[in-house]
């Protein structure tokens, strides 16, 4: 049931207005039906109190005016019907019933208002009911888009093998611990947050030093903190994690906490392993082709010192076999016998040393030493074309850190390469090795040649792979040689030689580079 | 007996340091006096290839060859009985030595014994 509020007072509904007048009529009938009743059955006459009660009611049910005009309708009724009584008690019904009708207009007064009251409290509490009931809904809304929310994020933290963390720095102890961060740990969850030892035990115990330094470095100047480091779990199983961690500052700017988030690498380690496995692996066969095509040479190279130490021995024998032996001439023939011996063991180890397999050596070397090494060892395939070799070695040159190996493996490309453009041609063969300290901390070798040149308009396309201009060639020498040159934090380019022929060069850094 | 000396002289034509010290060293062995020059421009400059009665000479050097050097001093009506010893010689490359005046075309590691009659056999000739 609704009622419409207007001001304090509540309209009843139009369509009662004649029932309401009826009911004035009707109660005051039945009072005085009643009375006749009792009149009948010669009982006291109480009209008055029916009288009463039917005024009562209709003011009850039928609203102010019905009732004031069954109150009028009593005392006429009661004036007409029971004229015997005394003008006094006349008068005293008449007092009697309007009074009672004033009480009964207050009495309805008060019920409106109370009815406009608790019509109000109750549209009031019907507000206040719907907004809660918006406000859970927009609760549960917004319940349910913060756990569609973390469990994208649980699922992007799946993907990306990234656990996040928040500790805190006074009590050494985490305050969250992601999902995916205690499966990178091999914590279970259901177990808690583990305690900071035990989370300090699963790191790898070689870079326990190393990750505590990062931390301790990063408490004492409240900074950002990046470190990579292995995990050891439990079943032998290592991780390799990348964790980046920020520092939280309160208003007084004191330190209280580290959030941050622990990516699992494993995965990028292993593919990065295994590249530059088979980077070296490409090189080591690369090597070992190059080296093929130098057989000759290199047997005429080892053979020289061979040659030499035999006819040494010989004469050696022959100054000893004398009737007089002649040791002082002996003996000069014995130690040219170690010379010779001597640079037959080096071309050997030298030649082997490209031959070998193995892991990039990461080492101080000295590229002029290096230059010299190749330029020996190429020296019987450059005497073959008849082309002389000019080295031009800048002696303040500091040392690079680089793998020799494959430092000796670029030069020797190039040279093979600087011989084969000469080999066929005419004119003077002039193979030129240079030295040179360049900018930015960089040394610049160049290696150039008299030959015939770079092939026109393919310049840019020496350094791709299988690209080659030689019957035999792989392609893959240039390309190999890039790369290592790269590796090493440097650059390898090529430029036309003037008046001909080309040139190549590359730039390393002195200064140690990443080549992770 | 100058004349004599002189005409006994063994020239060593080679690249390689230790091959010149090897052989110079044989020659000193048996009595033979040698002087050794590092390449084949360096003997004709030296102007000593006429004094020379035996020339021992490698084929491959930077700058002239051996074989080059044989046809620059046949051309200058040079002819010094010459022994070639050399590493990788081809019988094609034998040939031509031996056809332009070659007394000998060895290969290295050679034969002392032999080498030294040929350089005999070239001194007496």
């Amino acid at each position: 049931m609704t009622y419409r509020v207007t001001g304090k007072w509540i309209a009843r509904p139009a369509a009662s207005a004649a029932l309401r007048y009826g009911l004035a009529f009707a109660s005051i009938a039945a009072a005085l039906g009643l009375a006749h009743t009792f009149l009948y059955f010669h009982l006291p006459q109480p009209f008055a109190a029916f009288a009463l009660s039917a005024i009562a009611i209709t003011f009850w049910y039928g609203g102010t005016k019905p009732g004031i005009v069954a109150a009028a309708l009593a005392s006429i009724i009661r004036y007409t019907h029971w004229s015997e009584v005394s003008a006094v008690s006349r008068v005293l019904y008449d007092v009697v019933f309007v009074i009672f009708a004033l009480l009964m207009v207050g009495v309805n007064r008060a019920r409106s208002e109370l009815e406009v009251r608790v019509a109000q409290r109750t549209a009031e509490l019907t507000r206040a009911n719907e907004d809660l009931s918006l406000e859970i809904a927009e609760r549960k809304r917004a319940e349910e888009k913060l756990r569609q929310s973390e469990a994208y994020l649980a699922e992007a933290q799946k993907l990306t093998h990234t656990g996040s963390w928040v500790w805190e720095v006074a009590g050494r102890c985490a305050l969250h611990l992601s999902e995916e961060w205690y499966r990178i740990y091999g914590f279970d969850p259901e177990e808690g947050m583990p305690a900071w030892d035990k989370r300090l035990q699963r790191i790898h115990p070689d870079d326990r030093a190393k990750w505590q330094q990062a931390i301790d470095q990063a408490i004492s100047e409240k900074s950002d903190y990046e470190v990579e480091f292995r995990l050891l779990l439990p079943d032998g199983k290592v991780r390799h994690l990348h964790t980046v961690g920020h520092p939280v500052l309160d208003a007084s700017g004191n330190l209280v906490q580290f959030v941050g988030s622990s990516t699992d690498i494993t995965e990028r380690k292993q593919a990065e392993e295994a590249l530059r496995q088979a980077q070296s692996d490409l090189a080591h066969v690369s090597r070992v082709t190059t080296m093929g095509e130098l057989t000759a040479s290199l047997a005429h190279e080892v053979n020289q010192p061979i040659a030499a130490a035999i006819t040494d021995a010989n004469t050696c024998l022959r100054w000893l076999n004398r009737d007089h032996p002649d040791v002082e001439e002996a003996r000069e023939a014995a130690s040219r016998m170690v010379k010779d011996a001597t640079r037959a063991a080096e071309i050997v180890s030298r030649t082997r040393l490209l031959f070998k397999k193995g892991t990039p050596q990461w080492e101080l070397v000295d590229i002029n030493e290096i230059i010299r090494e190749m330029v020996a060892l190429m020296r019987s395939e450059v005497t073959r074309y008849s082309i002389s070799v000019r080295t031009e070695l800048a002696e303040d040159i500091p040392q690079l850190t680089g793998d020799r190996v494959q430092l000796q493996q670029v030069l020797m490309n190039l040279m093979i390469n600087a011989i084969d453009a000469m080999k066929d041609g005419d004119g003077t063969r002039e193979l030129a090795v240079k030295s040179q300290r360049a900018e930015n901390e960089q040394l610049m070798v160049s290696i150039s040649d008299t030959g015939v040149g770079l092939p026109p308009q393919q310049a840019d396309q020496i350094f791709n792979a299988f690209f080659t201009t030689k019957p035999h060639g792989t392609g893959m020498g240039l390309r190999i040689s890039r790369s290592i040159i790269e590796s090493h934090g440097g650059r390898l380019w090529a430029a036309d030689n003037s008046p001909r022929g080309a040139s190549f060069h590359l730039t390393l850094p002195v200064e140690a580079e990443a080549h992770e | 007996m100058a004349t004599q000396a002189k005409a006994k002289l063994v020239a060593i034509v080679d690249d390689d340091e230790l091959m010149r010290g090897a052989l110079q060293g044989l020659l000193k062995a048996v009595g033979l006096p040698s002087r050794a020059f590092a390449s084949a421009e360096e003997f004709l400059k030296s102007g000593q290839q006429h004094q020379t009665a035996c020339l021992i000479a490698d084929i491959r050097m930077p700058g002239m060859s051996g074989l080059e050097l044989q046809a620059q001093l046949n051309a200058e009506h040079c002819r010094i009985p010459t022994i070639f010893i050399t590493a990788h010689g081809d019988t094609k490359m034998r040939l031509q030595a031996l056809r332009a005046g070659a007394v000998e075309f060895m290969a290295k590691p050679f034969d002392d014994e032999v080498l030294l009659e040929n350089v005999r056999a070239a001194l007496d000739s």
